[in-house]
């Protein structure tokens, strides 16, 4: 019996990776990430399987809700699923947010920057957005570092309703990107 | 912007309708988590816990073919609780559950909701036989499950909490699974 898929996202590709929808094999490596408190700390982890579990129905909620979420990240050359990366935008969020994390066994490749870059430009050019931001805990070095890269810049710092202390980038605005997405050429 | 597209079938009872939870709900759903009644189902909660709950319930309904509805009164068209099936990571099997608002107190609104919405498992999602897990202190609940014909079975543990396990009787109902997801 065939399954029906879980959201309506679409699949876009990048050089390296396939970003789609969550799908139920998805579920374990999302789980075993989120469990993971050291890897999970700059996202919010969880100490039990079965919230971790929650938090992959509540994206699945999430894209029908808004018409976007977190992607899958797909690794081109293993099939296996090297991370997330999205649009995340619940209650209580200052702003519609682009998020990224890296799996185990994936870092170190530039996966979270390509990914980034892949799904800014698609709220950009697809959904229309005018603006991003990228929420970052302040102890969170590699975000800060990979935000900068994408050519976001510090705004301001809140109290996140999951987080506390959070730091809000804000992303450069469409027009301000090369064709290929990124900013390198300023940087 | 709500583009719920979760393809969640409506139950129609005497006086209520069984429906999707959507958004247009949060301020009945946060308000009673708000409140103490909430503590036996998980809560207290903040609004922004409860907008994320909304969201998962449907995600459920998408990684299970099955989930919980919210709870309309026809007349009013409020909403006076939740009901249906759960069946998360760390459930030994499907669950019927219900919560209902302080609106709806001694209606018997629990009673038709679990009702109608054990019939309906049983009869489109193969759902037979199914359990309910009750806080023993949760007094009010174990009424509404002897009155809904379930018996207890066994003590057991949820989340690292007690709580008792309530069987529900076979419907007998005929059994045609509607939805395709069965993960």
């Amino acid at each position: 019996m065939s399954l029906a898929p879980l959201t309506q996202a679409p699949t876009l590709e990048s050089q390296r990776l396939v970003l789609r929808g969550p799908e139920r094999s998805d579920a374990e490596p999302l789980i075993a990430f989120l469990c993971d408190l050291e890897r999970a700390a700059g996202f919010g982890g969880f100490d039990n399987r079965h919230d971790a579990w929650r938090w992959f129905g509540l994206n699945v909620g999430h894209w029908h809700i808004h018409g976007y979420g977190y992607f899958t990240l797909e690794d081109k050359a293993t099939g296996k699923p090297a991370g997330i990366c999205g649009i995340w935008n619940p209650d209580g969020w200052p702003e519609p947010e682009l998020g990224w994390v890296v799996f185990d066994g994936f870092e170190g490749k530039g996966v979270a920057y390509e990914a980034a870059l892949r799904a800014r430009e698609w709220a950009y050019s697809d959904l229309g957005f005018t603006t991003l931001t990228s929420n970052i805990v302040p102890d969170n070095a590699r975000s800060i570092k990979l935000a900068e890269r994408l050519g976001a810049t510090y705004e301001r710092t809140y109290h996140n309703v999951n987080m506390g202390e959070d730091l809000l980038y804000r992303h450069p605005a469409p027009d301000a990107l090369d064709s290929d997405g990124s900013v390198e050429a300023y940087a | 912007m709500t583009t719920f597209s979760v393809d969640i079938p409506e139950v129609e009872t005497d006086r209520l309708i069984l429906r999707a939870v959507t958004l247009d709900d949060l301020d009945e759903v946060a308000a009673f988590y708000a409140s103490e009644r909430s503590h036996f189902v998980g809560g207290p909660a903040e609004r922004a816990d409860v907008w994320r709950i909304i969201a998962y319930v449907n995600g459920h309904w998408l990684l299970r073919g099955f989930g919980y509805w919210a709870i309309e009164e026809k007349a009013t068209g409020a909403c006076l609780g939740m009901c249906g099936f759960i069946f998360r990571e760390g459930w030994s099997e499907p669950e019927l559950g219900w919560q209902v608002y302080e609106a709806a107190e001694g209606k018997s609104i629990a009673f038709e909701a679990a009702q109608a919405a054990r019939a309906y498992g049983a009869a489109h999602f193969g759902l037979e036989g199914v359990i309910s897990h009750i806080d023993p202190v949760n007094a009010r609940s174990v009424a509404l499950a002897e009155r809904l014909g379930a018996r207890f079975e066994r003590p057991d543990e949820l989340l690292g909490k007690p709580c008792d396990i309530y069987r529900h009787p076979m419907t007998g109902a005929q059994s045609a699974p509607r939805m395709e997801a069965k993960a």
